[in-house]
């Protein structure tokens, strides 16, 4: 059941970049699409136990807590999908500036009649 | 310090980087700039020492800061990494070089530029699939600013549409990481190779759905059909040093990324689904890019069909044609940067992007002309120049009939095409009818352009929209150079690559020997036979055909074709239903 819902997140996400044309929405699925990614691998290290992998006294039986493998990687996930997600706010935020809208196809409608034809 | 440790070659350009960002603290930007742009070229003092070694036929490896696997992240370099690496140095230092010219770039560029070929070693060089996800993610952020840098509107767009393109494959990169982890526990390259091979996971359905998606993902870097729409934009938009690294070098690193994973998880279903994709994503885009009037656009359309060349080779999957696969790899390298840093050039020189307006600029830019047509005789295939070696290699080893056709078809474009550029690169004063309206164009629009390049830089004055910076006109030098020089020493080169390929500590060539597809061309290729008279009789004839299908291109009912296809342009919603159509492609292979 939760591998189904994980994929509905992921499915609304790819949606969501697909057919929507406000930047900031489609900017809004990637970030969704990440996080199903994200909750894929941690939802796969909670399978055999979910107490945290942490050490307090002597040793830990490996076999009783959470594979601590995907949460590591996801950390790094996170970090890079918090980069992606600033820089595309940024570009977004940038057009925006410029045109006055965060449609996509009007973007590209407005860009691509001003033909950029001088070199700088 | 360990010379032979491979974490050098990553360390060196990110302390570059380091170096840069600290040097916008200091007044004289530029310091930091050389300093960083050493230490990329210094990065080819470990890759010698590291030559004789990984040609040897022995695999150097390393765990960064001692930690085993599956915790800490291994770097391993056999041969073919080490032409991919050695491919990245020494690009990426020249394009650095030309970087210097006309000093509009500084310390923000070079953090960024470092950075980037900083990630393309460490997708080189990982032996885990996780860190490579992680170098794709430091290649992409760096490659998003870098094709915004300029922050004009159409760079700014390509940026973002590249941007949500490349995340959304990446994220399906990361469902094929996942896939792995779960069912072969293991995220080491080599350690998926022993696991695939022992437990006869290789085909199981859910390893080929992760091979799908894995491939999907690097597939949007790769940039081949269906997933090239994004690279036009990118390539034409972005500043052109930066357009030279992406093109030259960007796109292989993917490629030869994905070629290792294909190979880990033998994943030999795959090849006759790649060698069509590269078949057709050779003659197409070459047919789009023949319709471009935009100069930097038709070079990137170039650039897919280039990578079409190699991807068919991948797909005919024999000893041969992994030398002219790897061959042609470098070998575009070379020339593609070398022209599009020409391109760069002459976009300055002419003030005109378009390349039906451009004056000739044969007689008062010689030097830029003469590199230019090196880049373009490389990029046609013509004899000595190494565009020929490495696209006979490549095409000669592909033994399916019917794709060599199409490859043989996209060689006629290639010519074609070339011909348009080279145009711009003959004497005279002027262009009939495109140049004179060229000039009263500039008068309109030329003078805020011009006051710009005043400002820019007050030392030479306006000579810069007239003469070529030192530090451009040597890169290019050094570019053509190498053209030339591995053209001439092809044969020679040909065979120890072949060499290297058949013994230097990879076993997949000769594994894949041994399950080539039926329809593959058995005879053994000899590259020796390169410049015998056949394979020049039938450059002559793609020559001739290719003026011919110029001739055609320009007629008046050619014309009205060429500018029907160059006014389609792919619009996010369909660049992201193309790249659905892509991934159920792959999905679908997965399955059957």
């Amino acid at each position: 059941m939760t591998w189904y819902l994980i994929c509905a997140i992921l499915a609304v996400g790819l949606w969501a970049v697909i057919a929507l044309p406000n930047l900031i929405r489609k900017i809004v699925g990637l970030s969704m699409m990440n996080t199903a990614v994200i909750l894929f691998f941690v939802y796969q290290g909670s399978l055999d136990s979910t107490s945290p992998p942490i050490v307090t006294d002597g040793s830990v039986d490996p076999s009783l807590v959470a594979d601590p493998l995907p949460q590591a990687l996801m950390l790094t996930a996170i970090v890079v999908g918090i980069c992606i997600v600033a820089v595309a706010l940024v570009i977004a935020y940038k057009l925006y500036e410029r045109f006055q809208t965060l449609d996509v196809r009007e973007l590209e409608r407005m860009i691509w009649k001003a033909e950029p034809d001088e070199p700088k | 310090m360990n010379l032979s440790d491979p974490v050098l070659l990553i360390a060196l350009p990110l302390a570059g980087s380091l170096i840069s960002l600290v040097g916008k603290l200091l007044k004289r930007e530029i310091v930091p700039c050389i300093a960083a742009s050493v230490l990329v070229a210094l990065s080819a003092v470990p890759l010698t020492v590291q030559a004789a070694t990984v040609f040897a036929g022995s695999v150097l490896s390393s765990q960064l800061g001692g930690w085993g696997p599956p915790v800490g992240i291994g770097l391993r370099m056999d041969a073919l990494a080490w032409i991919a690496s050695a491919m990245i140095v020494g690009i990426g230092s020249v394009v650095l070089l030309s970087s210097f010219a006309g000093g509009e770039y500084r310390s923000r560029y070079f953090f960024f530029a470092t950075i980037l070929i900083s990630g393309m070693q460490m997708v080189t060089l990982t032996d885990d699939i996780f860190t490579m996800f992680v170098g794709f993610e430091i290649i992409a952020i760096a490659a998003y600013l870098l094709i915004g840098f300029d922050q004009t509107d159409a760079g700014l767009l390509a940026s973002l549409k590249y941007l949500i393109l490349s995340t959304v494959g990446v994220l399906f990169f990361l469902i094929g990481v996942f896939l792995v982890y779960r069912d072969v526990g293991s995220l080491s390259i080599s350690g998926i190779a022993t696991a695939v091979r022992e437990s006869g996971l290789a085909n199981s359905r859910s390893i080929h759905l992760a091979v799908a998606t894995l491939c999907v993902g690097i597939g949007v870097r790769t940039a081949f059909i269906p997933f090239h729409t994004w690279l036009p934009e990118a390539h034409a938009y972005a500043p052109h040093p930066v357009s030279a690294l992406l093109s030259g070098v960007l796109i292989k690193v993917s490629l030869f990324a994905m070629l290792r994973i294909l190979r880990t998880f033998e994943a030999t279903y795959l090849n006759e689904m790649l060698l069509w994709i590269g078949g057709l994503t050779a003659i197409v885009s070459v047919v789009v890019a023949l319709s471009q009037s935009d100069l930097k656009r038709l070079l990137a359309y170039h650039s897919i069909s280039q990578m079409g060349y190699i991807l068919a080779a991948f797909g005919a999957a024999s000893a041969a044609s992994y030398t002219g696969l790897y061959a042609h790899a470098v070998g575009h390298g070379l020339f593609k940067s070398l022209l599009f840093l020409a391109a760069g050039e002459i976009i300055h020189v002419t003030g005109t992007r378009n390349v039906y307006e451009m004056r000739p600029i044969g007689r008062s830019h010689p030097y830029l002309a003469t590199m230019l047509i090196v880049g373009a005789l490389s990029i046609a295939a013509i004899p000595p120049f190494v565009g020929f070696v490495s696209k006979q290699l490549a095409t000669g080893a592909v033994g399916t009939p019917a794709v060599s056709y199409l490859l043989w078809a996209t060689s006629v474009g290639t010519v074609a095409s070339f011909v348009k550029v080279g145009r711009v690169a003959l004497p005279g004063q002027q262009l009939a009818s495109g140049g004179a309206s060229r000039e009263q164009g500039q008068a309109q629009q030329g003078s805020p352009l011009h006051d710009e390049s005043f400002v820019n830089d007050n030392t030479s004055g306006g000579d810069r929209s007239t003469r070529i910076a030192p530090p451009s006109a040597i890169a290019m030098a050094i570019l053509a150079t190498a053209c030339i020089a591995a053209g001439i020493y092809g044969e020679r080169l040909a065979v120890s690559l072949s060499g290297i390929l058949a013994g230097g500590g990879h076993d997949a060539a000769v594994e894949v020997e041994a399950t080539r597809h039926a329809g593959a061309d058995t005879t053994s290729y000899e590259p020796s036979d390169l410049y015998k008279g056949r394979k020049l009789l039938e450059t002559l004839l793609i020559a001739a055909l290719g003026a011919a299908v110029y001739a055609l291109a320009t007629s008046k009912r050619g014309h009205t074709i060429t500018e029907r296809i160059s006014a389609i342009r792919p619009q996010l919603g369909s660049v992201l239903l193309f790249f659905v159509a892509g991934l159920s492609l792959f999905a679908l292979f997965a399955y059957v």
